[in-house]
């Protein structure tokens, strides 16, 4: 469980992993720990996965602009060119991997319409609920990529913009 | 400068740090206590707001000795007493006008 928890540790930025992660781990352990009984287990990990969720996505948002830890080099400090950003990488490959599965589900379709003797395929209740799984996958790995990519972008540090007054 | 009112883990989080240093997993408990089991934080919401009280300087680190990086303790700043004070005052003041006006009421 702990390993899982490390790994949803990636989810923070790099600075927030550096100064509290080790700290984070530490404390999860100790409290997963006196966790007791199955449904006091339940709700300890309920709670802290969507505590880390919503934690990691209020750090990704807002938790960069005012943040009082050093950026690390080469990650949030000045940069002198455009970078590509991972994630944006990452969230046209879904996409892209969204429309080759878009064309071959046409064409299967194109070929059921030409043989008409052969009906519709029918999805096994399994199958249906990997492909909803998998569709779930999906678009949280592209919401959680959409949200890191602005979160890259600077844009919430937008709102802190002050602009010089004017003299009459 | 953390604006008031405080939201309650906030609350309960400068509470906890008002009596003694402590370090992550003692102010869970700590927060779990007072609250009389009703606010049990995790800890992704515990650091969240363990980071944005140093951010606004209201805690600092607590340097122990012999203290592992994992294990590092916490501490009130004054800036963070005077708040937690404004808003001790807040909740007295608020809690006054309550009794007031419900004694009124049974009269």
């Amino acid at each position: 469980m702990l390993s899982l928890f490390r790994c949803l540790l990636y989810l923070y930025p790099a600075n927030f992993r550096a100064e509290f992660g080790d700290e984070m781990n530490a404390v999860f352990r100790e409290a997963s720990e006196t966790a007791a009984g199955v449904l006091g287990r339940a709700m300890f990990l309920f709670r802290e996965f969507f505590g880390l969720l919503g934690g990691a996505i209020q750090e990704r948002l807002i938790g960069t602009a005012d943040s009082p830890l050093p950026a690390l080099p080469g990650r949030g400090g000045m940069r002198a060119g455009f970078r590509f950003p991972k994630a944006t990488a990452a969230l046209m490959a879904v996409i892209l991997a969204g429309v080759l599965l878009a064309i071959a589900k046409a064409r299967s379709v194109e070929a059921s319409m030409a043989m008409p003797n052969s009906g519709p395929e029918t999805i096994a209740p399994g199958a249906m609920l990997i492909l909803v799984l998998a569709l779930a996958c999906l678009v949280a790995a592209a919401g959680w990529g959409m949200l890191f990519a602005l979160g890259r972008s600077g844009i919430h540090r937008l709102a802190k913009t002050r602009v010089p007054e004017t003299r009459n | 400068m953390q604006e008031l009112p405080l939201t309650e883990p906030v609350f309960l989080i400068l509470l906890s740090l008002a009596e003694r240093p402590r370090h992550g997993y003692s102010i869970l408990k700590d927060v779990e206590e007072t609250s009389g089991g009703r606010v049990v934080l995790s800890t992704g919401t515990l650091y969240g707001a363990l980071r944005r009280l140093l951010a606004d300087r209201l805690i600092e680190r607590f340097e122990e000795e012999d203290s592992p990086r994992e294990r590092r303790a916490y501490r009130l700043t004054s800036a963070g007493r005077r708040n937690l004070q404004l808003e001790i005052g807040r909740l007295k003041h608020l809690a006054r006008v309550a009794n007031l006006r419900v004694a009124r009421k049974e009269l």
